[in-house]
């Protein structure tokens, strides 16, 4: 990396913004936004103004009606609930097991530690989605096929997850730190409680949503693991929509719409951080 | 731009007090282990539901495997077939076709962005940016549905437009080009304002005054890029280049869900099925778990390849270097 | 389709319910693989085996005598057409009038011309489903012969059907919409064709895409007067919790009187021939369709059905002739090759 004696103040570019790009940068909003926006409109009229041409893009009154239809047609309520518990559960368990491994890896000194951390970073590189029949043949072994524990034990394991929190515990955590709590007769466990996690809590925070947003969004684990509709996550509610023999846009755009909410809602709190998150997390080597 | 605290220890541990405290650290028995306890979890789950089923995909290859049914060892038979049959090759040239369609100009594009939006004087910068960021948390059982109605021949948004500048309706869904072209935009879409912001935090961290530096030295906007940028980004760029291969060589979701008549084909030829739509079908949809693990393998060896080949061009990018 | 998929993996290992409904389609898989569900002779299925349809029961019985599935429902076979379309195409709109159109599959498409000439529009939906779907379900033999060999590629029937679905293509009179896309529920609520194959269940779908057009359908008999598309079976997993209590809902929902009541509710075809004459089935009439009598029609196209048996690979075997009518069709298939790429596909498919 780049190494720079003086500390430089504002590194980013400080020429005039142009006009033009404000426009790409807008035309790129726009690319992100529409589709959302899109299913909105869909969401709020129905398939007859979906499909209509030139098409309509204001939205109707028609929500609560087709919301109402979802909800009668599978127990959608039941699975926004699951998506919680699932995506939730695994985004505590991440922040808390990685900060926990990550903790080890970068304070602790141990024997093999340099390995054990080799073979975490090349786990990342391993493809697991294809393995997806043994995978359901454990998962049948435990007796948990159908069930909410299929899907979040698996997803607690997440070797970015440990090196991203490795990575800042090793840069907001100084030795000195530890050698005085050591002093001072704190055990490992104590140490990490009450000093090393309180510090680098906001990045464990950061990794909890990503990991919540991307269990929340997983489909085809719970797909293959999933059977009753009481145990539906909200993505494969949205799929068992699109079963009906008539394939009804209203609907499926409504049920795409209500999995959406819960993460719009999270994100319009605490999208700011993820993003916060991201830029921070700036890569080295 | 990463924020360094440190407490401060009330005094600097003068040098026997050191000495006491690597004792500490070095600890009782139940110290000792605590390392190995903080991260057995991972390694305890990921043996579990990441490692074996990989290896045991390898076994259940050799089988003849109906899940509701018999197994019979059949060897290497799983394998012959696969290689002979046209829907595996048909498989991977869609995997392929799709992969580097979304991967390419998602990542030439996040570049710009990334280097659009390395501006101070940026107003709305916070807007954008969470904006970029909107895809990514959008599901994506919903983003197939309304991409696939947005493509749509006779009732698609996109279709009316081109319409309008007098070009006949496209059926995307139905063409073999046109199915990738949706599902790669699909892919793109998700990744490309991620990917950006992550360019964006690697960008943020060079000096403006290397830039500086350079232009006094005569560098150009493209010799700046080539020179600075791109070597300041070569981590973030091989991050990229291979979590997107091997992500994007398994897509699932966005073939399933865009051809609602034919979903595990993802179209009546397979235009647009991907080898883990295919190992699916054969595995779940056919019932015969040995031929859709043993597509499983070739996928894993695919990926191996490709991300070994790319991390290796990647690498090629010449590191920064003082 | 899922839940096939969803029944094989909980078979596989999983969870089983004491109950499961199994598709027409996605049957013959399962009867394969008897040891996975209760022979139903166990619990009195012997008795009740004449109330059904003999050619329903059989499909769910295996070569030895096993019952694995009582039969729910099917779904007959007729045409939905639009009589204010047909009436602007100056075509007859009265159902029986109708019917006589199109007594063979030629004449069908014939109608189907003189339609497109008239209006610019297009007449059915599609060719593959429409017509080779249900052309081929009505001759005396399908896929297999009845020792249960493979005949698919031999049978004349089978290339009959998909020759006539070739010639609708080429006539231009379809809509090119796959049944259930969502360009196939639009172009049915705007109109833009006039008919398709509506077994009963089919006309459910209608109601939800096209509900702006109440009143303006009715029904009519199919080109060849019988035909069947869909039906369920229920049947009860070997591992069920409570196999007794399964079977009591099974005797008593599925008996004649039961399938009867669910007709008069759901609209759902009894498979109990008994209950064919009873007032109550003749008599229904939907509204939506222009008062068809819906008992009626629907159960005559049961009649005359000869049976058929279905092998493990049948749903295979007709997916591969669909995709290669709809490549036709829809995609950029050459219809002088359709029918050899089919055949090709399917061995592949099936290795045979």
């Amino acid at each position: 990396m780049i190494s720079f004696p003086v500390r430089a103040p504002r590194r980013r570019r400080m020429d005039r913004v142009r006009w033009w790009h404000y426009l790409l940068l807008s035309l790129a909003c726009v690319a992100c936004l529409f589709p959302l926006y899109w299913m909105f409109i869909v969401a709020t009229t129905d398939t007859a103004t979906a499909t209509q041409m030139p098409p309509e893009i204001a939205p109707g009154g028609n929500f609560f009606h087709l919301a109402g239809l979802v909800l009668a047609t599978v127990p959608f309520l039941q699975a926004i609930l699951n998506s919680l518990i699932v995506a939730t559960t695994i985004g505590a368990g991440q922040a808390l097991l990685c900060a926990l491994a990550g903790f080890a890896f970068a304070k602790l000194r141990f024997p093999g530690r340099n390995t054990l951390f080799l073979i975490v970073v090349l786990t990342m590189t391993v493809p697991t989605q294809l393995a997806i029949i043994p995978q359901y043949l454990i998962i049948s072994e435990l007796g948990w096929v159908d069930t909410l524990q299929a899907l979040i034990v698996p997803g607690l394991a997440s070797a970015f997850g440990i090196f991203w929190m490795r990575q800042h515990i090793a840069m907001t955590i100084g030795d000195e730190l530890m050698q005085a709590a050591r002093i001072d007769g704190a055990s490992t466990w104590q140490i990490f409680w009450r000093i090393a996690f309180p510090i680098v809590r906001p990045a464990a925070f950061v990794l909890g949503l990503f990991g919540f947003v991307t269990a929340w969004n997983d489909f085809l684990w719970p797909f293959i693991v999933l059977k009753s509709p009481e145990r539906y996550t909200a993505q494969i509610a949205i799929k068992a929509l699109q079963n009906n023999f008539a394939i009804d846009l209203g609907l499926a755009m409504s049920g795409s719409f209500l999995a959406t909410i819960p993460l719009l809602i999270l994100f319009f709190f605490v999208g700011k951080r993820m993003v916060a998150g991201i830029l921070d997390g700036a890569f080295k080597g | 731009m990463r924020t360094v605290t440190t407490a401060r220890a009330s005094t600097p541990p003068t040098a026997p007090t050191r000495e006491r405290a690597r004792r500490h650290i070095a600890g009782g028995p139940v110290e000792r282990l605590t390392p190995y306890a903080y991260t057995a979890p991972f390694f305890l789950i990921f043996a579990v539901f990441g490692l074996f089923p990989l290896l045991f995909t390898f076994y259940v290859a050799l089988f003849d495997w109906n899940p509701i049914g018999e197994r019979t060892f059949i060897g290497t038979d799983n394998f012959a077939r696969m290689l002979e049959d046209p829907r595996f090759w048909n498989a991977t040239t869609n995997t392929v076709s799709i992969w580097l369609l979304s991967t390419v100009p998602q990542l030439a594009v996040a570049l710009l962005l990334a280097h659009l939006l390395n501006h101070a004087r940026l107003r709305f910068a916070t807007f954008f940016r969470m904006s970029l960021l909107v895809p990514y948390i959008t599901s994506v059982a919903a983003t197939a549905i309304v991409f696939a109605q947005l493509f749509d021949r006779d009732f698609g948004l996109l279709n009316w437009l081109l319409g309008l500048v007098g070009v006949e309706p496209f059926d995307f869904v139905q063409s073999t080009w046109g199915s990738h072209v949706l599902i790669a935009t699909m892919v793109a879409w998700r990744w490309f304002g991620y990917t950006t912001l992550l360019y964006l935090a690697s960008l943020r961290a060079i000096p403006r005054a290397i830039y500086e530096a350079s232009a006094i030295d005569g560098a150009g906007t493209w010799q700046q890029f080539r020179h600075i940028t791109i070597p300041a980004l070569r981590p973030v760029i091989i991050f990229t280049v291979v979590t997107s291969t091997i992500g994007g060589l398994q897509i699932f979701t966005e073939p399933l869900l865009i051809s609602p008549s034919a979903p595990l084909t993802c179209g009546p030829i397979r235009q647009c099925q991907t080898l883990t739509l295919f190992l699916y079908e054969q595995g779940f949809g056919q019932f015969q778990f040995g031929y859709g693990a043993a597509i499983g393998v070739a996928l894993f060896m695919i990926i191996i390849v490709i991300a070994s080949i790319n991390y290796l061009l990647s690498a090629r990018i010449h590191g920064a270097h003082r | 389709m899922e839940t096939a998929q969803a029944l094989t993996t909980a078979l596989a290992g999983g969870k089983v319910p004491d109950l499961v409904l199994i598709q027409g389609d996605d049957l013959p898989k399962f009867v394969q693989q008897p040891q996975n569900f209760h022979d139903l002779r166990g619990f009195g299925a012997e008795g009740i085996k004449s109330d059904y349809l003999d050619w329903v029961i059989s499909q769910s019985t295996t070569r030895n005598g096993e019952i694995l599935g009582i039969p729910t429902d099917v779904g007959g076979m007729a045409v939905a057409y639009r009589t204010d379309l047909f009436a602007a195409a100056g075509l007859p709109t009265d159902r029986e009038a109708v019917g006589q159109l199109w007594p063979t599959w030629d004449a069908f498409i014939e109608t189907g011309t003189r339609y497109t000439a008239a209006t610019g529009k297009a007449f059915v939906d599609n060719a593959a489903t429409s017509v080779f779907y249900q052309a081929v379900n009505q001759g005396s033999q399908k896929y297999y012969d009845e020792a249960g060999n493979l005949v698919y590629d031999r049978n004349p029937q089978v290339k009959q059907a998909f020759d006539l679905a070739l010639k609708t293509i080429r006539a231009g009179v379809t809509a090119k919409q796959s049944s259930f896309s969502t360009g196939w529920s639009a172009a049915m609520g705007q109109g833009q064709f006039a008919v398709l194959a509506a077994p009963s269940w089919m006309l459910n779908a209608i109601r939800m895409n096209a509900p702006d057009t109440n009143g303006k359908w009715d029904i009519a008999t199919i080109p060849g007067g019988r035909g069947n598309w869909g039906g369920s079976y229920l049947a009860i997993p070997k591992r069920a919790n409570n196999p007794q209590a399964a079977w009591n809902y099974i005797a008593e929902t599925q008996s004649p009187t039961g399938q009867l009541e669910h007709f008069l509710v759901e609209g759902s075809l009894p498979t109990t021939p008994s209950v064919y004459q009873d007032p109550r089935l003749t008599s229904r009439q939907e509204p939506f369709f222009s008062n068809a009598p819906v008992g009626k029609i629907y159960t005559s196209s049961l009649l005359g059905l000869t049976p058929f048996y279905i092998g493990p690979d049948s749903s295979a075997i007709g997916q591969e002739f669909l995709n290669a009518l709809t490549n036709v069709e829809q995609g950029a298939g050459d219809p002088d090759d359709a029918w050899e790429a089919a055949l090709r596909n399917i061995k592949t498919a099936i290795g045979k």
